[in-house]
């Protein structure tokens, strides 16, 4: 099959750059003010919503709404399919889903663990963003390509 | 505060643990693939494994193979080609394997290799006639 569809990838950076800023705020912001953690969910809602609907990815629509047309971001397009991007994407939400159950529902009878594994999880989300954004390296996609490769979804 | 500081020990652990395990799969991938085969050619040629879902083949694989010239690159959809790539061990996209002119493998790039790397790997097989190769 030949890729037919082009991504914009400047939407692509500045949904990571949004990803990585909410959590390291949401992160280091709740070491000081505790109800900064709040951001967490917020943005695995942002990020899940945006994955099943693309009208609702925050970040991508304030890219395509404010920075795209005042030309503060200037656009990228490469020939390239949405999937793996969104199946990306997903992943990141889920992660933070799994990291705000930690960080809310985390009963105090497991102490301090579980809470640090929530901020853990978060954290790396933020990472894997971040390495996105600066080199161009998306595990979501090769996660993507490898349950292709097995036949395990349709790549 | 100190919920933060083990969350980045964490992470931290898990950062470096990958990439150790990413160093060690890669070697292992590597020393499995030198010396595996493919068709003969004229001259040193590159194999390039790449995917629909490839965005780094793209953005940074595609224009550094552009760099090489006349170089002859067999382009092989990794998904449609398993067979292929599983003979390459093939694991992540992109991999680029530099074949000789006898169609044995002598260097495998498992993610982005930049233009400067496979032309030197090319001269490597251009300088050193192959006929049984190194496996290490």
């Amino acid at each position: 099959m030949a890729v037919t569809q082009t991504v914009d990838h400047s939407a692509l950076k500045v949904n990571q750059a949004g990803i990585v800023v909410t959590v390291l705020v949401a992160f280091a912001g709740s070491a000081f003010y505790r109800p900064l953690a709040i951001l967490i969910p917020l943005l695995a809602i942002v990020l899940l919503a945006g994955t099943f609907a693309p009208q609702l990815a925050l970040f991508k629509q304030l890219y395509f709404k404010v920075l795209k047309p005042r030309g503060i971001v200037k656009p990228r397009p490469v020939a390239d399919r949405p999937e793996p991007h969104n199946f990306a994407q997903g992943l990141g939400g889920v992660f933070l889903a799994m990291s705000s159950v930690l960080l809310y529902l985390g009963t105090p009878a497991y102490g301090a663990v579980v809470p640090v594994l929530g901020l853990a999880i978060a954290l790396l989300v933020a990472v894997l963003a971040f390495v996105n954004l600066a080199f161009g390296y998306c595990l979501g996609c090769q996660i993507y390509f490898q349950l292709g490769k097995r036949g395990l979804i349709q790549a | 505060m100190s919920a933060q500081l083990w969350a980045v020990v964490a992470v931290g652990a898990i950062v470096l643990a990958a990439a150790c395990l990413e160093a060690v799969r890669s070697r292992v991938a590597r020393r499995r693939s030198i010396g595996a085969s493919a068709a003969p050619a004229s001259e040193p040629y590159i194999l390039y494994f790449t995917g629909e879902s490839c965005t780094v083949c793209r953005t940074h694989q595609e224009p550094a193979l552009a760099k090489l010239g006349s170089v002859r690159i067999d382009k092989v959809d990794a998904i449609e080609d398993r067979t292929l790539a599983d003979q390459f061990h093939v694991y992540t996209l992109p991999t680029t394997v530099v074949m000789s002119a006898e169609g044995y493998a002598l260097h495998v790039n498992y993610g982005y290799a930049p233009a400067t790397k496979l032309e030197r790997q090319l001269a490597d097989a251009r300088i050193a006639p192959v006929s049984v190769p190194a496996t290490a």
